[in-house]
């Protein structure tokens, strides 16, 4: 199948500066996927979005919709749709006017238009509210016709620019709910960018996590969590996120500074260990691979998050409420089969094998 | 502010030494003010300001308005002898001065052809400034400069140009080879020209400057999204941007429609009115009424015509925009 | 979408438009310059043959110009010069001090009525001849008539709504807590005002004076009727001598004209950025 859209070696070099803001990337958007480019502010996630749309022109590489490249086709011919973080709603306009300011610029009959706006009303529930003026609106609305205004448009791909961000809790769920439901309704193929791993990993088919312009790992949103394939992906993903420690493995012992555990299945050198914070236990102390000093617990409704001081590392985990834990108490650490990954200390790349934790320590 | 801002009297209040002398608090001790106990305090701020206006402004204005019911005239004594005539000077003014009802007929015909023409021109230069270009700041300030100018002078500068003899005739003779170039200002219609001209050169720059500053804060990004919907630079500048203008219009017209609805000092100096009264705007010939004919109360009452008028005028343009201006943003 | 560079047609645009916008001002200031032959020739005479400034010697000296074998100007401008100066500075500083009062006060202590903005533009609406005629009238009856004192009265009362709006648009930008800090910190409101309001708004207070003191230095017909023979300005002395000796002294009324514009360009080009704010009474801030 063609991929409904694909990033081939794209980059953007903005003048004057020295580094790429989006550096090579490859990318393959299946159609009636969704995907989510997941990244910290600056990581050139939104300029990325803003070459597919035609905002920007990319310095070098290709864009592909349908297989057909785009990079040379002016922003409003591309059918590429995109709905801005703080929604670009116009205000001076009805939300009738704007809902079919599109069609209408195009030129198009006067019927057809209000066919379409009518279906999109329709679809996004705002039938009563056609005739309101769009200063008058309040957040979530303001977002529903600017997802509107593009629908209504019939984009072959929808671009969301931090869909929920301005929204606040209640508004934010309830328009989760309804992108899901509209996606499944019409079959659309959306990329969306996102600094919040769970709205990426409750709406995404697939996350891509980028940092620094490139893209790291690209993998379902089911998966990616368990399975980081590169440092950055594992120190940005989860709450709280991995324990992440940088040492050398010699003789079958990691260590890193004062912090020693012997390990099996891992390969000899620089690496750096993650350990899951779900897959930790505490124990009594004295028993387990290691033993530390509680130094922080931040209950969390249902579970607690631990930090425990191991020879100056701090770990963190997450373990049930009833555990009780107490602040500066000396607990054991487990670590059972699965809690660990390792990276290569040169490419930060994930290394094969499932390390584990030496028979004679356990 | 911090919560240490907040605590802080309470701690160094009673220790300071001029505080441990000064006499035990009256009615309202001085405790930490809350925020909402601030409001009425300090209200005697604005006392001067209002007594001035009162005093100089509202006085004088009750006074030409008692003084428009009556028919006095400097000769006749003093004004509280003078004999009241009702509203005499308003009908004659209204039914039988022709050349007040002409004189107001010309100036809306001056506000109107003039806005339009400092609106289209300024619009026009406003949104080239939108562009980047060499010299930019520096071309800014010149095309500011006709606005500081003093009207007088502006106004004697423009009688120069339009000499018979000036540069004004002598470019249109070499440049579009006119033959017999005109007497400015002993032609009825060439004289209003020159009113026109002289005008539009004096405030085309006030539009320029507040169309631009408006065109400034247009947020980027709807702009942004009509592009992407696929709309031409020209739709989006009529249907999008535009509109997102129309305080800052509205503002624009409000203020150069006020003055110019009492244009008098470039007309004194360019036409005074002449030749007849065929330039003559309501501003001068109330002035001639009063200063030249001492009919005052008469003038007076022209004068009360025209600022029902103008008050009409302003407050339908207002209409839209009022909650925008009350709130300090446009 | 980056910033887009001209097309040949705008080039042409902004020349032509520089051009307008410069010449009467090179018109002006060349015939200030002009020897008395060159004012009025046929064809007009762009540049002068031989530059002089005799007419800006006559302003001061009224013989100066008889050096050309005219007999000279009734009067010297000095005195409305000096006039102009005196006004224009006196109502500068009284119209500020009390709008600034007014501007903190309606900042921070009254409520504004969506009928404010209306009020502040009526007293604008009325026309000057209008009022001019009780004032000649009150001002008769109490000798203020053809004095300074009258003249600045009139000055301060007519640029009040300006300095008013256009400080109170700069004390309404700064945050109020600044302000409550200092209150807090056991200063009365008046001395938090004079101690922290008004220097963080220095920048507003400069571009507000010289915006009134362009407003009371142009005024010409208050100071054309109330003024006979003790007061005079620049503009009522540039009008006096059109109606005196019109067409004859083109050169000094000129260089009165430069000397009158100089100072407001200046002052002008100083605050240019606060024009805007000005002429709209805050309204529109940059």
């Amino acid at each position: 199948m063609t991929p409904k859209l694909s990033l081939r070696q794209l980059s953007k070099v903005y003048p004057g500066s020295e580094v790429a803001a989006v550096d090579r990337i490859d990318l393959d958007v299946q159609p009636g996927e969704t995907l989510a480019l997941l990244g910290s502010s600056g990581c050139g996630k939104s300029t990325t979005l803003n070459m597919i749309v035609g905002l920007e022109q990319p310095s070098s590489g290709d864009i592909q919709i349908d297989g057909q490249s785009i990079v040379a086709t002016p922003a409003g011919k591309r059918n590429v749709g995109l709905v801005f973080q703080d929604y670009a709603v116009f205000t001076s306009m009805s939300v009738r006017q704007n809902l079919a300011f599109g069609l209408s610029v195009k030129g198009r009959p006067k019927a057809e238009i209000a066919r379409a706006v009518a279906e999109t009303a329709e679809l996004l529930g705002m039938r009563d509210k056609l005739d309101a003026r769009a200063q008058d609106l309040g957040g979530s609305e303001l977002q529903r016709v600017a997802i509107g205004r593009t629908l209504v448009t019939r984009p072959s791909l929808l671009l969301l620019d931090e869909p929920l961000s301005n929204l606040e809790t209640a508004a934010r769920l309830a328009m989760r709910r309804e992108l899901r439901r509209l996606q499944k309704e019409i079959g659309l193929t959306i990329v969306y960018v996102t600094h919040d791993q769970i709205e990426a990993l409750s709406l995404a088919d697939r996350i891509a996590v980028m940092s620094a312009g490139k893209i790291r790992q690209v993998e379902a949103a089911t998966r990616i969590m368990d399975n980081p394939a590169h440092v950055f992906v594992a120190s940005f993903l989860g709450d709280p996120p991995m324990t992440l420690i940088r040492g050398k493995v010699g003789g079958g012992v990691f260590r890193a500074d004062g912090f020693a555990l012997p390990l099996g299945d891992i390969p000899e050198g620089i690496v750096t260990l993650g350990l899951r914070p779900q897959a930790l236990r505490l124990v009594a102390p004295g028993e387990g691979a290691l033993t530390g000093r509680l130094s922080q617990v931040e209950p969390r409704g249902a579970e607690a998050a631990l930090t425990l001081d191991c020879a100056g590392k701090a770990i963190r985990l997450l373990v049930p409420a009833q555990t009780r834990p107490v602040p500066g108490e000396t607990c054991g650490l487990s670590i059972p089969e699965g809690a660990l990954v390792a990276f290569d200390g040169d490419t930060n790349l994930r290394l094969p094998g499932a390390p584990h934790v030496a028979e004679a320590a356990r | 502010m911090s919560d240490s801002a907040q605590i802080a009297p309470m701690h160094s209040g009673p220790a300071t030494g001029a505080a441990a002398l000064a006499p035990p608090p009256p009615a309202h001790p001085p405790a930490p003010r809350a925020p909402r106990a601030r409001k009425p305090a300090l209200r005697f701020l604005t006392l001067p300001g209002n007594v001035i206006s009162l005093l100089v402004l509202v006085v004088p204005l009750l006074v030409a308005l008692y003084m428009s019911f009556t028919d006095w005239s400097p000769t006749g004594g003093s004004l509280l002898e003078a004999s009241f005539v009702g509203l005499e000077n308003y009908a004659e003014l209204l039914v039988y001065d022709t050349r007040f009802v002409e004189a107001v007929g010309r100036t809306l015909f001056l506000a109107v052809v003039c806005l339009s023409l400092e609106f289209t021109l300024g619009l026009g230069l406003a949104v080239i400034f939108l562009r980047e270009f060499r010299g930019k700041s520096m071309l800014f300030s010149a095309f500011l400069t006709p606005m500081m100018i003093l009207p007088v002078v502006v106004g004697y500068t423009f009688w120069m140009l339009f000499q018979s003899n000036g540069p004004v005739n002598q470019l249109l003779g070499a440049l579009i080879g006119m033959q017999n170039v005109p007497e400015w200002f002993r032609s009825a219609p060439f004289a209003m020209l020159a009113v026109i001209v002289t005008e539009v050169w004096h405030w085309t720059p006030l539009f320029f400057l507040i169309l631009l500053s408006g065109l400034n804060a247009v947020p980027e990004n709807p702009v942004r999204a009509a592009m992407i919907l696929g709309a031409s630079p020209r739709q989006i500048f009529f249907r999008v941007v535009l509109p997102m203008l129309k305080p800052v219009i509205v503002v624009a017209f409000v203020i150069r429609g006020m003055e110019i609805l009492k244009l008098f000092d470039e007309v004194f100096m360019l036409t005074r009115g002449g030749p007849g009264s065929s330039t003559e705007t309501i501003s001068l010939y109330i002035y001639k009424l009063a200063f030249n004919d001492f009919q005052l109360a008469y003038g007076a009452a022209g004068a009360f015509l025209v600022l029902i008028g103008t008050l009409i005028v302003i407050n339908l343009m207002l209409l839209p925009v009022r909650d925008q201006l009350v709130k300090g943003k446009a | 979408m980056g910033p887009k560079s001209l097309t040949l047609a705008q080039r042409l645009i902004l020349l032509v438009a520089l051009t307008v916008t410069m010449f009467p001002i090179f018109w002006i200031v060349m015939t200030a310059l002009k020897p008395p032959t060159d004012w009025n020739a046929a064809p007009a005479v762009w540049l002068p043959s031989e530059p002089t400034l005799v007419n800006f010697a006559t302003l001061f000296d009224p013989d100066a110009i008889k050096a050309y074998g005219l007999s000279g100007v009734s009067q010297p401008a000095t005195p409305a010069i000096l006039g102009s100066i005196l006004a224009s500075v006196s109502a500068t500083a009284l119209s500020i001090a009390i709008g600034l009062a007014s501007a903190i006060g309606l900042s921070r202590y009254a409520k504004m009525t969506k009928w404010t903005p209306l009020m502040i533009l009526s007293g604008r609406m009325f026309p000057p001849a209008a009022i001019a005629v009780p004032f000649v009238i009150m001002f008769s009856a109490t000798r203020l008539i053809d004095t300074y004192a009258g003249l600045i009265a009139i000055y301060v009362a007519v640029t009040l709504p300006f300095s008013t709006w256009m400080l109170k648009s700069f004390v309404d930008d700064l945050p109020r807590e600044i302000e409550q800090a200092a209150m807090l910190d056991g200063r009365s409101r008046l001395m938090a005002h004079v101690t922290v309001t008004i220097p963080l708004i220095k920048g507003g207070l400069f571009a507000t004076t010289m915006f009134i003191f362009i407003l009371n230095w142009s005024e010409f017909m208050f100071a054309l009727v109330l003024s006979y023979s003790n007061i005079s300005t620049i503009p009522v002395q540039l009008a006096k001598y059109v109606t005196a000796t019109a067409g004859t002294l083109y050169g000094v009324q000129a260089a009165l004209a430069v000397v009158a514009m100089i100072p407001l360009i200046v002052a002008g080009y100083a605050i240019q950025s606060h024009l805007a704010r000005g002429m709209t009474f805050g309204a529109i801030k940059r």
